[in-house]
């Protein structure tokens, strides 16, 4: 506190000058991290200018009419439309909604509910490790083994089934509307799995005692006590699951066939607006084409900025107290009770005998109840967990091939050798490997620092203007499909030379652009935890304000920091679309920080491109084992760090 | 008087930690038997073992018997325990998204009281019994939540008592709640423990004094003296009854 430094009583006149130090101290402290809020507050500003101005030709040639052409560029210079891409978006999404709903909030059920205790702790880990595997593994995964599954198996039963009625017309190929909306729905389980979860078990247990206090079993209060106060987090958890559907880009873009055209029906090929980004952006026409691409870019991110401002507005009216719903529900006019003659003596009523006596059928039949209710939603755990243990056993069968090789780490990437040639020489991914370290490197030497600061700031300064507009921004920008992030990077870097080459720079400012949200909201969460007795007592003692901060609340969370951190580290180490479009691939050692860097992740993405070539195909499988290892050990260490001493917090 | 209930040899685990030792008791009907003691002693597992509470905590573990007319509850269904016995927590716990009448109506309900006459008389029964009627008769669909801290409290106690236990349990009803709202609570206390038997948890020696006919003073997990409240207060037998009821510590 600065203030009492300036008139030092004569009693303090020997600290006086050290309390002055430490009061301009925390003067420069809260000047520089407000600046450093202002600057990202202006960079995202920045950064949708110029995808507005660079969407802005396409804007004014083709107006309102871009929503609903089907055609995108025949010939150069246009017509462009959006609707076949705005069209499979919307009906990917919907489909995987469908899907992923009921399995997920099953999973959470069970995980915080209904399973024994011992399973609940391994289960939460394999659905946040669900979450955490990368997208461009679940595609690969999904091109090996989901895609022949639906295509030789899944369609051709519902289509003979149904005679090839509507919506199971067309030819099964198995790389199509279903596929794609399957494995966004594999992919985002986890998700609302876990935020599910996460709020369910925030609903205290005496709300649960009290339930079982009358008499209920344990699914009947979860229905009485717990689901009412979880279901903003749940709804939370939905829109975030939708949100991360919408966004999802290189898994989709390998399964969904990549066709411009509004899909008719389940075996529909199509695309969607990040699934058709990424594969045009990755060899983009100057000109109108670019221009279109861009304002494909800006419905996306407009379309992401409103689910993410309407999931706010959603949950603050769904926690907002108000009358009871139920009470609405079993009548209309208001509840009056009239009290019959004699009720206030203890003796029971002519009628309780008869319930008294029901009271065994009754209670096995509740019991019955339970036992369904249990059913179903082990039922969405073992659906759940199907693919996921798909996904690890092909990875770790396939890619235990290469990781057991030292070249495999060492050597570069064989050139490709086509099906059927004997004796394909051996690669390696080292150039990747070095690749994403240097690119997650300088990006979390950025991303962190600033993401931790920023976040202190919004939790800090909750009251100014500055730091809801901030944390408005990072809330939203956490939403944002992180092709987005790359397209950004992207649009700076050509709007002022043209013929650059994608490079490890770009590629770390897009990784940092995604991890810097992350790490300022589960810095802006884990300060929210602290109480303030802490900081009161602290500041009891005579500390600064930046030095409680610092010192004493940055402490007591530290265990929720770290977990927010390697949050971070984990999704920008998988991340795929945003590095094609900004780094590249290349396939040797580096040379320079501004030539094109491949990374593991969008190495697969290579293969996956050369699918012909088998050697190359093992290395990919490697990669992707290398990949899943990461996220399992940072996955372990990041609960371990919240299971440490100091406490539990959440992202 | 008659026992109600009887415990024998309870012990009580958390984990590894011991939490009661051979605890063996017994509850007269339709008395109210205070149970006092110091912090930690386990006045709260006690009350939480005799509806099996206890075992829905992690890591719990109980070993000994309670009986209940004769009934062994350990062998029993956890729920149907749970309908004879019924519980009043320290923290006012209504259902949140829970109207007034459908906290009190949620028990009913479970046990298949579905026809409306049925369920508004046993509703306003309960209500009435608590001494929470006359607030709250003409807003029974304002949600549970919105009441004051005495009024929710009240009516957890209208929704333990609607299900017809035939014994409540009250871990520290009181704890939560200002001078005013207690008084109201005691005053409840003073009706319900001629027609219930009354199980009641607290830390404050004046209000066992004034609510209980008997009174067991537990220690580390122990039970120490059990005995008329009025000469568990006038002449313990125990030196450590008498330092504690006479506030020479804990």
């Amino acid at each position: 506190m600065g203030g009492g430094a300036d008139r030092p009583g004569e009693r303090f006149e020997g600290r006086g000058r050290r309390l002055r130090f430490l009061g301009r101290l925390g003067l420069v402290f809260g000047g520089g991290i407000r600046l450093l809020a202002a600057a990202v507050l202006a960079l995202v500003v920045v950064l949708a200018g110029f995808l507005l101005a660079n969407a802005w030709p396409a804007i004014v040639r083709f107006g309102p009419g871009f929503l609903s052409g089907t055609i995108w560029g025949d010939q150069p210079g246009g017509p462009f439309g959006a609707w076949p891409a705005i069209a499979g978006t919307l009906l990917t999404s919907a489909l995987a909604l469908l899907f992923a709903v009921p399995i997920g909030l099953g999973v959470a059920l069970f995980a915080s509910e209904l399973a024994p205790r011992w399973l609940r702790a391994p289960l939460a880990y394999f659905v946040d490790l669900g979450a955490a595997i990368p997208s461009i593994v679940y595609g690969f995964w999904a091109i090996a083994v989901l895609v022949p599954f639906l295509g030789d198996t899944v369609e051709p039963g519902l289509s003979r089934l149904t005679h090839g009625r509507w919506p199971f017309a067309g030819p099964t190929t198995g790389g199509d509307l279903l596929a794609a909306s399957v494995v966004l729905a594999i992919m985002i389980v986890p998700t609302i799995a876990a935020l599910s979860r996460e709020a369910l078990r925030a609903v205290p247990r005496e709300l649960r005692e009290g339930a079982l206090g009358v008499g209920a079993n344990r699914w009947e209060a979860t229905r009485l006590a717990v689901l009412g106060p979880a279901a903003p987090g749940i709804a939370g958890s939905i829109v975030l699951g939708l949100g991360r559907a919408l966004g999802e880009t290189i898994a989709v873009a390998m399964v969904f066939g990549g066709v411009y055209e509004a899909p008719t029906s389940l075996f529909s090929r199509g695309a969607t607006i990040p699934s058709w980004l990424v594969t045009q952006f990755l060899n983009p026409l100057p000109g109108l084409d670019l221009n279109a691409l861009y304002e494909l870019a800006t419905i996306l991110l407009a379309v992401s900025i409103v689910l993410n401002v309407g999931a706010r507005l959603l949950i603050r009216r769904l926690e907002a107290p108000r009358r009871s719903r139920r009470g609405a529900r079993w009548r209309t006019a208001p509840t009056v009770v009239r009290v019959p003659a004699g009720t206030d003596s203890f003796a029971a009523p002519a009628w309780w005998p008869r319930i008294a006596e029901r009271g065994r059928a009754r209670r096995r039949w509740r019991a019955v109840v339970q036992g369904l209710v249990l059913a179903l939603v082990v039922g969405a755990v073992l659906l759940a967990a199907y693919p996921l243990a798909s996904l690890i056993e092909t990875t770790a069968v396939h890619g235990g091939v290469a990781v057991v090789r030292p070249s495999f780490y060492t050597s570069t990437p064989p050139p490709s050798c086509g099906i059927g040639q004997t004796n394909c020489p051996l690669g390696g991914v080292g150039p990747e490997i070095e690749g994403t370290l240097v690119m997650l490197g300088l990006a979390a030497l950025i991303a962190i620092p600033v993401g931790l600061l920023v976040g202190v700031y919004i939790s800090e300064y909750r009251q100014s203007r500055l730091a809801r507009a901030t944390s408005l921004v990072t809330d939203v920008l956490v939403g944002v499909p992180t092709i987005l992030l790359g397209v950004f990077v992207f649009a700076v870097v050509h709007t002022y030379d043209q013929t650059i080459e994608a490079s490890a720079i770009a590629g770390a400012a897009a990784l940092g652009l995604l991890m810097v949200p992350i790490v300022t909201r589960a810095t802006e969460v884990a300060l929210r935890t602290v109480p303030a007795s802490v900081r009161e007592g602290a500041l009891a003692l005579g500390f600064p304000r930046h030095r409680v901060t610092l010192r004493v609340v940055l402490g007591s969370c530290r265990p929720a920091l770290v977990t927010g951190n390697l949050l971070a580290v984990m999704r920008a180490g998988g991340e795929t679309a945003a590095l094609l479009l900004t780094a590249g691939t290349s396939g040797l050692w580096m040379t320079s920080l501004t030539s094109q860097t491949g990374a593991l992740s969008t190495f697969i993405w290579t293969a996956f491109e050369s699918y012909s070539s088998p050697n190359y195909t093992t290395d990919a499988w490697g990669a992707a084992l290398v990949l899943l290892l990461m996220m399992a050990v940072v996955s372990l260490a990041a609960r371990l760090a919240l299971r440490s001493p100091g406490g539990p917090g959440s992202v | 008087m008659p026992a109600r209930l009887e415990v024998q040899e309870l012990n009580a685990w958390y984990g590894g930690r011991q939490a009661l030792y051979d605890v063996s008791l017994e509850v007269e009907d339709r008395a109210a038997t205070a149970i006092i003691g110091p912090s930690g002693c386990g006045k709260s597992t006690f009350l939480r073992c005799l509806n099996r509470l206890h075992e829905e905590t992690p890591g719990a573990r109980m070993t000994g018997a309670v009986r209940l007319d004769g009934d062994d509850l350990g062998a029993a269904d956890a729920v149907s325990v749970r309908c004879r016995v019924g519980m009043v927590f320290q923290k006012p716990n209504p259902f949140p998204n829970l109207s007034i009448f459908e906290n009190v109506a949620a028990g009913l309900r479970l046990l298949g009281v579905r026809r409306r006459d049925e369920l508004d008389q046993g509703v306003a029964e309960a209500l009435l019994h608590a001494g929470l009627w006359e607030e709250v008769e003409h807003h029974l669909d304002a949600p549970g939540t919105s009441l004051s801290g005495g009024q929710q409290q009240r009516l957890c106690i209208a929704r333990a008592l609607a299900v017809r236990p035939e014994v409540l349990l009250m871990d520290e009803p009181c704890s939560a709640l200002d001078p005013i709202a207690t008084a109201k609570v005691e005053t409840l206390m003073a009706r319900l423990r001629r027609e219930y038997t009354v199980v009641v948890v607290t830390h404050n020696l004046a209000q066992a004094r004034r609510v209980s006919d008997r009174t067991a003073f537990f220690y580390l997990g122990k039970v120490v003296e059990v005995g008329p409240t009025d000469r568990i207060f006038a002449s313990p037998a125990e030196k450590l009854t008498e330092n504690y009821v006479n506030g020479r510590f804990g």
